[in-house]
């Protein structure tokens, strides 16, 4: 119960960032929404706890689903990736709370 | 079955490495080489793999060595096979045209495109859900790069935009899969057979798969990414983008409804409005599109009605007619922004309101362009027109008084299509010659205005790719009778997809 509120406070949290106009809080709205996912994926295995997932230490009864803990470690890589690339483009692109489109160098007709 | 065990996992590791390679060894030719080579040689495996996949026969390939229930399965059936083949030959294709606009020497752009191809083929492979997001993902984070190095002056926004809007939706397929796996214990498509059909709460998670699959695809209502973010990169980059994203998107949407389903159900009723909507809006949105590309990408969306369509009817006729209206459309939309590319390159501009006159200037390529459209609307001697007549033929197997509509759709998309393409034959090919051009400048992208003279003429290497793609176009309409019976075998192995599962899970 507690994981699913987190999920809805972090999805909630990170919408609202999405859909601020600058460049960095919405690469922050995407992180939130991608911690929203890692829980539930996590909650999709068992959400009791249990003991670690490790071969002649644990028995197969008492240990952890290994696999929802294998596609968060994915998907943290992903993500992590695609946060540095957000974040370059907020760095490179123009200043967020002006209208015009940046000067890149090439012209432009209209 | 004698596979050879290291030809699937190589159709993804070797591109992956070579890619690699090139971020480290940066040698103009060796790029070049690698960067056409390396999808050509995918397409070589791909045509030995049609002909291995014949008959329902299904390559498996357990990677590690593990069981199958634990391994990573790499999987090729005929519908692999097929567009596989379709796919890796338009990359070799768009590959040479970048190489021939100089766009291969924007920064790491070889090491981005093999990066690309190793997602696509990985997608096509995989038979994990997860690792399906996960090829997904390899594919779009060199795309994100990719528009950021193309283009013109408004890449940098559509590259957020095109970035937001697959990094959401990949978050969402994400929560769907972990859905699907809290739901039935396992995201391995063998192993999910039928898992839709069984539990309303089977076909919820896998119905968020397949719909975050349809944003990816370009589907209505969440089209609108599609036409901005591929009209603003540059004409070479878009024939690489156009045959893969959505494609992916649609391919991975045919193969998981087909196993987990399995049969019409609750959500087709659903996909049916998609589809018909998506085909209509594509078709009509046309119109207001002041560039050749903006058109061009619109048309796109009308093909993923089209092509949604035929999954909507769910017959082993429809999803043949389904995949090779796919294959004919990314054929035809390859030809024709090969050709749009070119007039780009050389003229500067893409839009209709700065080009005109061209038809008597640039002979091959108006008739490339004119074959293109005719393809687009389905009418000879076109591979379109066996595209959407085999797709009215399935439509009209349909139950009730679905026929009428879905024929009457199709009909409508196409008569609003010859119209808004028409506009552009006439802004483009018509009327006088632009007074000035914009000349190509390696420093900037493009230079000043200059007068327009007599000499400024698409150049001759640029014109070779518009008139093979174009003659491809053409011949898949002659020889179509011997090229349909490999669909036919492609549908019928995602209808009856018991070899499928046997093979996986043994």
């Amino acid at each position: 119960m507690i994981i699913s509120i987190t999920v809805g406070v972090l999805v909630a949290g990170g919408i609202y960032l999405m859909l601020q106009r600058s460049m960095v809080r919405t690469a922050f709205g995407v992180s939130l929404l991608s911690h929203a996912a890692n829980l539930a994926i996590l909650t999709s295995g068992v959400p009791a706890w249990r003991e670690d997932p490790i071969l002649n230490v644990t028995t197969p009864d008492q240990a952890a689903d290994p696999l929802p803990q294998a596609f968060v470690l994915t998907a943290i890589v992903i993500t992590m990736a695609s946060t540095i690339l957000m974040l370059a483009l907020s760095v490179i692109g123009h200043n967020d709370d002006l209208l015009r489109a940046p000067e890149s160098g090439e012209s432009h007709r209209p | 079955m004698t596979t050879p065990t290291i030809l699937l996992p190589a159709l993804v590791a070797v591109p992956l490495l070579l890619s690699a390679l090139l971020v480290v060894v940066r040698h103009r030719w060796l790029e070049r080489l690698l960067m056409v080579g390396v999808p050509l040689a995918t397409t070589t495996v791909a045509v030995w793999l049609v002909g291995a996949t014949s008959h329902s026969n299904v390559l498996v390939t357990n990677v590690g060595g593990y069981p199958a229930v634990f391994a990573i399965n790499l999987v090729a059936d005929s519908v692999t096979a097929l567009m596989m083949l379709i796919m890796s030959a338009v990359t070799a294709v768009a590959s040479l045209m970048l190489t021939l606009t100089d766009e291969d020497r924007r920064r790491f752009v070889p090491a981005l495109v093999l990066l690309l191809h190793t997602g696509v083929n990985g997608a096509l492979m995989t038979a994990d859900l997860f690792n399906l997001f996960v090829f997904i993902e390899v594919m779009l984070m060199p795309s994100y790069a990719l528009i950021a190095v193309t283009g013109s002056w408004r890449r940098l926004g559509i590259g957020r935009m095109f970035l937001l809007v697959n990094i959401f939706t990949g978050t969402l397929l994400l929560i769907g899969v972990g859905f699907v796996y809290g739901v039935t214990g396992t995201v391995n498509l063998a192993a999910l057979a039928d898992a839709g059909s069984r539990d309303a709460r089977g076909a919820s998670a896998l119905a968020m798969v397949l719909f975050t699959l349809s944003v990816k695809a370009g589907a209505f209502p969440v089209h609108g990414w599609l036409p901005r973010a591929y009209s603003g990169t540059s004409g070479a980059m878009m024939m690489l983008f156009s045959a893969l994203h959505t494609k992916i998107a649609l391919y991975a949407i045919y193969r998981i409804y087909a196993i987990t389903f399995g049969k019409p159900g609750p959500v087709l009723t659903t996909v049916a409005v998609i589809a018909v909507s998506t085909m209509l809006v594509g078709a009509v949105a046309s119109f207001g599109e002041t560039r050749i590309r903006g058109i061009l990408a619109y048309q796109m969306v009308s093909g993923i009605g089209h092509i949604l369509l035929a999954l909507v009817l769910f017959s082993e006729r429809s999803l043949s007619a389904g995949l090779f209206y796919m294959s004919h459309h990314i054929l035809t939309i390859a030809a024709l922004l090969s050709a749009a590319a070119a007039i780009e390159f050389t003229y500067g501009s893409g839009r209709l309101t700065q080009l005109g006159g061209l038809m008597r200037r640039e002979k091959a390529l108006a008739a490339c362009m004119a074959a293109g459209l005719l393809s687009l609307i389905g009418l000879p001697p076109t591979s379109g027109t066996w595209g959407k007549l085999s797709l009215v033929l399935a439509s009209a197997e349909g139950p009730g008084r679905t026929p009428t509509i879905y024929i009457g759709a199709i009909v409508l998309a196409s008569i609003a299509s010859i119209m808004a393409l028409q506009h552009l034959w006439r802004e483009v090919f018509w009327g006088p010659l632009p007074s000035e051009y914009l000349p190509d400048d390696p420093k900037k992208g493009r230079g000043d205005p200059e007068p327009l003279t007599d000499d400024v003429r698409v150049p001759t290497r640029l014109k070779v790719i518009p008139v093979a793609l174009t003659g491809v176009v053409i011949a898949v309409f002659f020889a179509a009778g011997s090229i349909m019976p490999f669909f036919g075998d492609a549908g019928k192995s995602l209808i009856d997809s018991y070899p499928y599962m046997a093979q996986v899970m043994p």
